[in-house]
């Protein structure tokens, strides 16, 4: 509304109709970083962090893991690359590891590859969910190249780089020289089983190319059933990652020997990748990290250390808050100008 | 070019367009190409419309094209509806206009038809009280005379009655003639100037009279007025629908960018590069990584031989990943921001004036920032400093000056006595008084005649001599009736020599009744009546009289008369007549004449008029002047009046504190010369000395030509100046030479003289006042009273400029931040060009998640109202922009790094290893980036209100809320991601954690600064704490002395403290104070 309209009509007044939030009057509470506010704030910040600390930390500690690294032992010295390409060559290996502590039931056992790069665009973009989802959607491989169609031009199923490379080595494990069951059912989410790989897909023209990327799928059980798959196609964030190869569901000894027999098909030699294999119970925080219990110790300790230097500065330096007398940013001389 | 219109003929009456007026900017049809092309023109939309074609290319878009194209259409949206609404609301508004009913003359037939369909030379029939539809010339009243009035305040504000005179031709017509009249009026073709309209008018069958007559403004109704007064009036429509005089002057004003703005504007730019810089780093980083490593990473089966762009690849990537670097939704916001600074200054029930029952307004939305930065106020001195109400106040008669005893001449007994006792001198000059205006006498209906006028000055005189028994009583367009001591007098009123400002006098012939003697009676300037007096006449004690009267601040008229001989009237008559006829050089023509006439005057005396100053005006342009702002006076009066205003209202302090240089001169070298010393003193003068400079428009002319150099840097060094006489071209020239230098300038004015300047200036004020709209209406901001400039520029003002520097500063942090984690990861996959981000969170970041917690800073409010009236000196600190430079901003941008560092490496060390899926980790992170921008948001905000708190923490929440919703949607990436996220404790210790490392070294860094080196915000804070809410109460009072002094003397080192205190780290930072 024009105000210079209404000017004259002096019966209604044009003045403002009053409310607290039209007169930016709203009640607020203004906080100030008073030495009180910040030293209790870093004091409480200290008190919090160094237990949450300590639990974690126990936590991880707690947990015992078992870490293999088999990539260099298990491949003759000279040409690696020509070992592992070698389809007809024997590549199982065998492990023999020694349990330091009381394993308790359930055992993870992760794969770990290092400087692999499951984040590249190429790579985390090769794939279709749609095909992996619906039965009939197997022609939707736009996305899939250079793994969407064989040669002879039949769509893939699954296709994509991340499919075309699934991880292929093995691992047969016995405790004391006794044989134990691996676990390999529940691997993957089950959201991922129920929603996003389809029951009623299965692999076809799957690994059927000249070059061979990893494992071979069984083309008589649904995708919903390859967990090995689900998990590999949950690609990781970072190019050194762990993926969940079973479970062992009895509990291990301290001082066990483990014997492990590894296929060692994998092919990280031509990138210069690592595998390893690592064996780990589980606890509320998940797997071995020691990386945020000694973050809050540090972080707690460095707040009640900054509490403390707070108080210090203060007892040995007091200002007085809105004390006129130090307005120093006013300290420089007025000069007559030139 | 001329237009000729047939009256009433209906063949000839569509050659014109027809009387639909239309202010829409769009049509139906044309709104969304329109609206595009002038949303396009803006250089950003432009870069994410790029963005956005850019990633319509699957090959190198590392994310879905959702992500620009959503936000950009969306921002496109609610730019087009704002557009859209406002274009509806003039569409509504020309619709009820052109809709209305009126009468018109259709073959000799009265008819009723809508407005919108009448054409030029059609008979308009109006009603009193009717609105006027088009321009029309008027042909017929009521009165008997031929005279209506009307009132023309919706055109050019002012609020008293206009006379408009049926031209002679068709004068005495009857009702039924002039429904039958044909003719021709020959006119100028449309333009937008409402105070002339040089045509003329012939009229065939059935008036006998064939000859062209001459027609006036005078003889017109112009659109958008209204008849008053009179039973009924009719005209011929000469312009009609866009093309009426109002119509022309409608103008889309140039939008004004604000000094924040164009930092902000800078700031995008330093962005724009460094992104550049990233893409081409990383973008070569990414080819060399494919070459050396990626070409032996056999999953990712690179072909041997990619396309000839090949190299381009990577690096596009990068720009598309990165082009968040910029945030789109910045301007949306600021705009949003800025519409609600403008409705607080609506809404300020503090800046409501009630005698004139106007609130503030705000005409642009767009430049409240600039508010808070000024530096420069020049200021209108009548009606603008005073109240432009106008009292008579002393007069000097025949070398005797009454009123000097008690200040008030009506009621000096000296001068009651002459007037009883019918002093010839006296009776002459109250005569001259009541006769020699334009003021028009209304009766009311118990008879006592009250008078409207155009100038105040005018309708004093006449008012005063009311008062001293000389009363006007009533006055057509041909006679005047006075009663001087219960006797009447009748005058036939032969001519008015009007008023223009190059002339700066008026006068009028008039006929005596009785006598039949013709009388000149002039009255005007000193300086444009006294060189006119007959040879031999004393003008010694005159001259006194108008030195003293203007040293107290009045304002004086001298008036005078001569008899005139009937056969120089005569000739004198026909000249008038031929030169008010004709169509070129009208207004010269007419000066020229009237010149013949104005000479040989007998000097009846001085009169003195005061105009007071208005409520407030010393303390608000003290708090001003305290707040750093350099105030100078423009006006048109005189110099010695204008000084004195200047002492009164404390513009110029007393002799031992300030030093008035004037700079003046008979001759150009001694205006040369004068200006030269004012320099050196100026210069070698400590800061702590007041010193003003006085200089009239002479003067300036002068130094316009020859040494605006010079002038310039005068203007930069002294804080005051007053400048009379001033055209109002001049003073929209001082604007300039300040805007020149780069200085933020606001003009304040009521007037039609200072709409030029209002316009030029930075910002312009218009004072609805008593001189009219036309100031207000031109004005970015209108208020009642000067006295509410102190809550627009402190307040407000500040306000906004703070609340800007905080929205652009943040828009940048969050888009950084959220960038920088996007480049970080690129570190860790093979430089890629992966988005750690899916599609939705990041087009949901910048439109949902952070665009509503960084809305909440419009509430709020650093240090109170109550404080700020009290240390008008903190305003430097937004002067100096202070808060939003490239220093604050590199602070910012160092911030938005470490919280992106903090974030990424807590997010990878947490969620390594097993942990390490894509698409929990980036949920990780993105959550960690909402963590932040509250905490940031509650950081940074000074005080905190139920809607921000609400808003803050709301969007928190919906974060979630939403995030969870998208995680149950099963073909979304985002599926079950955010429940076994919420599920797990080790997000939520990982979120503390990150919230710990990220604000703790903030917060301590802060309280640092607020102890040991606190700005005057900090301790102004601390103050407003220690002492509870700040009321002016008498110990607090004493407790703050120090604080007045050390503020002062900040104050007085303005320009000095601006170089030393503030450290630029860019080097075009020396702009950013401006």
């Amino acid at each position: 509304m024009d105000p210079f309209e209404m000017q004259d009509n002096s019966k209604n007044s044009n003045k403002p109709k009053y409310s607290k939030f039209t007169q930016q009057e709203l009640p607020a509470c203004k906080p100030l970083l008073t030495p009180a506010i910040v030293i209790s704030a870093f004091l409480l910040v200290g008190i919090i962090f160094i237990p949450v600390g300590l639990a974690s930390l126990s936590a991880s500690q707690e947990i015992v893991e078992l870490i293999d690294r088999y990539d260099t032992t298990c491949v003759p010295m000279a040409d690696k690359v020509g070992y592992i390409q070698d389809s007809k060559t024997d590549k199982s290996c065998i492990r023999t590891l020694t349990v330091p502590k009381h394993m308790k039931s359930p055992i993870q056992i992760y794969y770990q590859i290092g400087d692999f790069y499951q984040n590249h665009r190429r790579y985390v973009k090769s794939r279709s969910d749609k095909q992996l989802r619906y039965k009939n959607a197997a022609h939707f491989t736009k996305d899939c190249e250079p793994e969407g169609y064989t040669a002879d031009g039949v769509p893939i199923v699954p296709c994509g780089l991340i499919a075309w490379s699934l991880f292929n080595d093995t691992y047969t494990i016995s405790v004391n020289k006794k044989a134990i069951g691996v676990n390999k059912k529940d691997i993957a989410w089950q959201s991922d089983k129920n929603k996003k790989f389809g029951s009623d897909v299965y692999p076809r023209n799957f690994q059927n190319g000249n070059l061979i990327g990893g494992a071979k799928l069984n083309e008589s059980i649904p995708l919903s059933e390859q967990e090995d798959l689900i998990v590999w196609m949950r690609t990781a964030a970072l190019p050194t990652f762990r993926k969940l190869y079973g479970r062992i569901e009895t509990d291990i000894m301290a001082n066990d020997q483990l014997t492990v027999v590894i296929q060692n098909n994998y092919n990280t030699y031509s990138f210069g990748g690592s595998k390893a294999l690592v064996l780990s119970t589980t606890s509320w925080i998940g797997g071995k990290n020691n990386f945020i219990g000694v973050a809050y110790l540090i972080v707690g300790g460095l707040c009640l250390f900054l509490a403390l230097v707070f108080v210090v500065l203060y007892m040995f330096k007091p200002r007085n808050l809105g004390d006129l007398s130090f307005l120093s940013w006013n300290r420089n001389t007025l000069d007559c100008p030139n | 070019m001329k237009r000729l219109v047939y009256i009433n003929d209906d063949s000839r009456r569509y050659s014109y367009c027809d009387n639909r007026i239309s202010n829409t900017k769009y049509t139906l049809w044309n709104f969304f190409p329109k609206n595009l092309w002038e949303q396009f023109r803006r250089f950003m939309n432009q870069y994410f419309l790029l963005i956005a074609c850019l990633q319509l290319w699957s090959r190198i878009t590392p994310v879905s094209p959702v992500t620009t194209w959503g936000p950009l259409i969306i921002i496109f949206i609610v730019s087009a509806s704002k557009e859209a609404w406002d274009d509806y609301n003039r569409y509504l508004s020309d619709k009820k206009a052109n809709e209305r009913n009126v009468w018109v003359v259709k073959d000799g037939v009265r008819r009723q038809i809508k407005a919108q369909d009448i054409h030029v030379g059609d008979i308009v029939c109006l009603h009193e009280n009717d609105e006027i539809p088009c321009d029309l010339v008027l042909i017929g009243t009521s009165d008997p005379q031929g005279i209506c009035y009307i009132e023309t305040s919706a055109l050019d504000g002012e609020t008293d009655l206009k006379t408009r005179i049926v031209p002679p031709i068709s004068a005495n017509m009857s009702v039924e003639q002039l429904e039958k009249v044909k003719g021709i009026v020959e006119c100028p073709n449309p333009d937008n100037d409402i105070r002339r309209f040089d045509a003329n008018m012939r009229l065939f069958l059935p008036s006998v009279d064939n000859e062209k007559c001459p027609l006036t403004i005078n003889n017109t109704l112009l659109q958008s007025c209204y008849l008053r007064y009179t039973e009924w009036a009719c005209g011929v429509a000469v312009y009609t629908g866009n093309e009426t005089k109002s119509g022309m002057s409608r103008g889309t004003a140039e939008p004004k960018l604000t000094a924040a703005d164009a930092m902000i504007d800078k700031l995008t730019i330093a962005i724009f590069m460094l992104q550049i810089v990233v893409v081409l780093v990383l973008g070569y980083f990414g080819n060399i990584w494919k070459h050396t490593k990626g070409l032996k990473q056999w999953y990712l089966m690179y072909p041997a031989e990619g396309p000839w762009y090949g190299f381009l690849v990577i690096p596009l990537r990068f720009e598309l990943l990165c082009s968040i670097m910029i945030p789109i939704s910045i301007k949306v916001t600021l705009d949003l921001a800025k519409g609600v600074y403008a409705k607080f200054i609506d809404w300020d029930e503090q800046m409501f004036d009630w005698e004139t029952n106007t609130p503030a307004h705000s005409a642009n939305t767009a430049i409240s920032e600039d508010l808070g930065q000024v530096e420069y106020i020049l200021s209108d001195k009548t009606g603008t400093l005073t109240e432009n109400r106008m009292i008579f106040k002393r007069c000097c008669i025949n070398n005797i000056m009454y009123g000097n005893d008690n200040g008030d001449a009506l009621k000096d007994a000296r001068l009651l006595n002459a007037v009883s006792s019918n002093d010839p001198d006296i009776v002459k000059f109250l005569m001259v008084m009541a006769l020699c205006n334009t003021v028009v006498p209304v009766k009311s209906n118990d008879d006592t005649v009250s008078y409207k006028a155009q100038s105040q000055d005018e309708e004093a005189l006449v008012n005063a001599a009311s008062n001293l028994n000389m009363m006007l009583i009533s006055k057509d367009s041909s006679t005047a009736e006075i009663c001087f001591n219960e006797s009447k007098f009748k005058y036939e009123l032969l001519d008015v020599l009007e008023f223009t400002s190059d002339r700066k006098r008026m006068s009028v012939v008039v006929k005596e009744g009785q006598t039949g003697k013709i009388l000149l009676l002039s009255k005007g300037a000193d300086e444009a009546i006294l060189p006119r007096v007959y040879p031999g006449q004393q003008k010694q004690r005159y001259l006194e009289a108008v030195e003293m009267y203007s040293q107290l601040g009045l304002r004086t008229l001298c008036l005078g008369w001569r008899d005139l001989e009937e056969d120089e009237y005569k000739e004198w008559s026909k000249n008038f007549q031929e030169a008010s006829c004709s169509l070129e050089n009208r207004e010269s023509k007419i000066a020229e004449v009237c010149d013949s006439l104005e000479r040989d005057l007998h000097i009846l005396g001085v009169t003195a008029i005061e105009d007071r100053l208005q409520d407030g005006v010393p303390e608000t342009i003290k708090l001003l002047r305290n707040a750093g702002i350099n105030v100078w006076m423009l006006t048109g009066d005189k110099q010695n009046t204008a000084i004195q205003i200047g002492r009164l209202c404390n513009l110029i302090t007393s002799e031992p504190n300030s030093q008035l240089l004037s700079i003046s001169g008979k001759t150009e070298q001694d205006i040369l010369r004068s200006l030269e010393r004012a320099l050196l003193i100026t210069k070698n003068t400590c800061e702590t000395k007041d010193l003003a400079f006085v200089l009239d428009g002479w003067a300036l002319e002068i130094l316009q030509k020859h040494s605006k150099e010079s002038f310039t840097r005068l203007a930069m060094l002294s804080k005051t100046a007053i400048c009379c006489r001033m055209t109002p071209l001049q003073k929209a020239q001082l604007v300039a030479i300040l805007k020149s230098v780069g200085y933020l300038t606001l003009a304040i004015g009521d007037g039609g003289n200072d709409v030029r300047m209002i316009q030029e200036a930075n910002i312009g004020v218009g004072i609805s006042g008593r001189e009219g709209l036309q100031a207000a209406r031109a004005a970015d901001y209108s208020i009642g009273k000067f006295k509410f400039l102190k809550r627009l520029i402190l307040i407000h003002g500040r306000y906004s400029y703070n609340r800007t520097a905080f929205i652009s500063q943040y828009s940048f942090y969050k888009s950084l931040l959220i960038c920088f984690i996007q480049i970080l990861f690129a570190f860790l996959s093979g430089f890629s060009g992966t988005s750690l981000f899916n599609s939705i969170s990041l087009m949901a970041y910048n439109v949902f998640y952070t665009s509503l917690p960084v809305m909440t800073i419009i509430f709020d409010k650093d240090i109170s109202e109550t404080t700020v009236l009290q240390y008008p000196q903190i305003l430097l600190h937004s002067q100096a922009g202070r808060l939003l430079n490239p220093t604050t901003f590199c602070g910012w941008f160092g911030r938005s790094l470490y919280h992106a560092l903090v974030i990424f490496f807590i997010t990878i060390c947490a969620y390594a290893d097993e942990k390490s899926e894509m698409q929990e980790l980036s949920m990780v992170a993105l959550s960690g980036c909402i963590w932040l921008q509250a905490f940031v948001v509650m950081m940074d905000s000074n005080s905190f209100t139920s809607p921000q708190i609400i808003l803050i923490w709301g969007n928190f929440v919906a974060f979630y809320m939403i995030n969870l919703i998208l995680s149950a949607v099963p073909s979304l990436q985002l599926y079950t991601i955010m429940f076994r996220l919420c599920g797990q404790p080790s997000y939520w210790i990982t979120m503390a954690l990150t919230v710990a490392v990220a604000m703790g070294p903030v917060m301590a860094f802060r309280y640092f600064r607020n102890l040991y080196w606190p700005s005057p915000i900090n301790i102004l804070q601390q103050i407003e704490q220690s002492n509870g809410s700040i009321q002016p109460s008498r110990n607090v009072e004493s407790a703050l002395k120090p604080a007045r002094t050390n503020l002062t003397n900040l104050l007085t080192g303005t320009r000095g403290s601006r170089g030393s205190s503030y450290q630029p780290l860019l080097s075009d930072s020396a702009e950013s104070t401006r």
